[in-house]
């Protein structure tokens, strides 16, 4: 069959187009692009079916999986993509061990090293438990994030514009550098011995629950990648916390019971906005297909059914981020109170 | 409905042309003061319309959050934000900058702007649609105006750094419960690092907004 490419201008791409077998998938597709045109790789590649024009709705992009064939008009042999690049780009591996060595690294600097004289205090600076546990709590949480990057989540595909790195690393390092000079300060007032073991206790068992949430969602996938999600039974259902974004969210909390500083809260709330947003999005998509699998299960009228009644708020996970999206049903809700569902279909 | 839209023009013109006036007597006062007296004088000739006509531009915000204008809030933040801050956070609280010219700069090349951005605003919103002398002047004076009012601005700021820091105003302290410190200094010198990227990006959006509205009308 043969593909031809354009750009969003109209202008041929490729000149003479190409020639592809009839079985042809879209990664097969990617590739006979790569081949001619040297630098525009797989994950730069956006490739779109042709909007008519004055159309309004958003152009259809080309699912990897499919094959070339399940885009063509009726019986033609023809298709035509638009093609749009998207720069280059990082692997999201890449991209997450670069933003979260920073805070990793920078964090201790403040604590071992005397950088305070340079902001003025001389003399000796006396640390307080409270600031050797926020240490150990705020590394291993990294170092947590680091591991899961490594040995944890599975991606499909997805890459992230070369760009997010310098706006993701600015935004976790220099928030990093400003909490930890707070935490480290040589006037830092601590807390009460009991509010900060009530929040470190509460943020560590926060850490731990959303390691395990990790891992459910790591489950789901095939090593490739690819998803498929069975609904999970009876001793699956989890009608404790099992949200990844707001474990996320409730861990900082207990960090920042613990250490008490504006710095702290103001990177909660920036976080947390951040989370919420990629959450809605995520429901946005989900809403048809959960809608649509919910018919498949009888479970679901009535789970529903409750949780629209109790539902205050709600988190979803992480998914086109870490590349649970593309087939992800997962659909979580979360109580402000105390309880989260953990439901996916 | 047509009730509400016409109650929004009317509420509209009298906005727009109220503060108007209050450039108008900025500018008015500047040029006299300077004719007459000196630069030094200009601030203390200015000050209250000037304070008066810029924290007007607040009910902007809220216009364009209740959508009562089409004027996306985030391009209209940063440069309000950056008014308000040499207005009241450099003019006002440091006496010392009053007298130094480029308190005239700075008046001059915002209440030209601000003359001809509300007067362009109050005719639309009287009488439908804006002459195109108007529309030209609106789009066409920033070219000089942004950069000698960007200058003043950042000139002021800087002239003032060592009031800031010898006055520690709005400076707070540690030790405190909430391990918080603010440090009107540092904070003075990151504004203007912002404005080193920031200006070209404004001055990139004004380009590009006078290219839409100039091209625009020629085909009209």
């Amino acid at each position: 069959m043969k593909v031809t490419v354009v750009t969003r201008s109209g202008r041929e791409l490729i000149k003479g187009g190409l020639e592809l077998d009839e079985s042809a998938t879209v990664v097969d597709l990617q590739e006979a692009i790569h081949r001619r045109t040297k630098k525009y790789y797989p994950s730069r590649q956006r490739l779109t079916l042709p909007l008519q024009p004055g159309s309004k709705e958003r152009p259809v992009a080309l699912n990897y999986k499919k094959s070339v064939k399940d885009y063509c008009d009726g019986n033609s042999s023809n298709l035509t993509v638009v093609f749009k690049d998207l720069g280059p780009q990082i692997s999201y591996r890449t991209l997450f061990f670069w933003e979260y060595l920073g805070p990793l690294l920078i964090y201790p600097i403040f604590y071992f090293f005397p950088v305070y004289q340079y902001f003025g205090y001389k003399g000796e600076r006396l640390i307080h438990p409270v600031q050797t546990y926020a240490l150990y709590y705020w590394c291993f949480h990294y170092f947590k994030r680091i591991m899961e990057t490594f040995f944890v989540h599975r991606f499909s595909h997805a890459t992230s514009p070369l760009s997010n790195v310098f706006r993701n690393c600015a935004y976790y390092w220099t928030f990093g550098s400003y909490i930890a000079y707070y935490v480290n300060h040589p006037l830092y007032t601590p807390v009460s011995d009991l509010q900060m073991k009530i929040g470190f206790g509460f943020g560590l068992v926060c850490q731990v629950t959303n390691f395990y949430c990790h891992i459910l969602l790591r489950n789901l996938r095939s090593p490739d990648g690819n998803g498929g999600y069975q609904i999970p039974h009876g001793f699956l259902f989890n009608i404790v916390t099992c949200a990844n974004y707001t474990t996320e969210i409730y861990q900082w909390v207990g960090f920042n019971i613990a250490t008490q500083t504006v710095a702290g809260y103001v990177f909660l709330v920036v976080a947390a906005a951040i989370m919420t947003n990629w959450a809605l999005a995520k429901h946005r998509r989900l809403r048809k297909v959960t809608c649509f699998s919910l018919f498949l299960n009888k479970l679901f009228p009535i789970l529903l059914h409750t949780l629209k009644e109790a539902c205050a708020s709600y988190t979803i996970n992480r998914g086109s981020n870490s590349g649970f999206l593309s087939d992800s049903s997962l659909y979580q809700i979360h109580f402000l109170g105390c309880f989260s569902f953990y439901v996916s279909s | 409905m047509a009730f509400f839209s016409l109650l929004r023009r009317l509420y509209l013109t009298i906005y727009n042309w109220v503060v108007f006036f209050g450039w108008a007597q900025v500018l008015f006062f500047a040029l006299s003061t300077l004719k007459e007296s000196g630069h030094q004088h200009v601030y203390r000739a200015v000050e209250r319309p000037l304070q008066l006509a810029q924290t007007a531009a607040v009910l902007e915000i809220f216009h364009g959050l209740v959508g009562l204008v089409r004027s996306p809030i985030t391009a209209t933040l940063p440069q309000i934000g950056s008014r308000l801050y040499v207005t009241w956070g450099i003019l006002w609280s440091f006496p010392e900058v009053q007298t130094h010219v480029l308190v005239s700069s700075l008046v001059i090349s915002w209440s030209i702007t601000e003359i001809i951005r509300y007067s362009f605003f109050g005719v639309k919103e009287l009488l439908g649609f804006a002459p195109a002398w108007l529309l030209w002047l609106r789009y066409s004076t920033f070219l000089l105006l942004y950069p000698t009012g960007i200058t003043s601005e950042v000139g002021l700021i800087y002239i003032a750094l060592p009031y800031i820091k010898e006055s520690a105003k709005y400076c707070l302290r540690m030790p405190n419960k909430w391990n918080f410190s603010f440090d009107y200094f540092y904070a003075a010198l990151l504004v203007i690092a912002f404005y080193v990227p920031g200006s070209p990006h404004m001055y990139q959006y004004m380009l590009g907004q006078r290219k839409r509205a100039l091209s625009k009308s020629k085909r009209e």
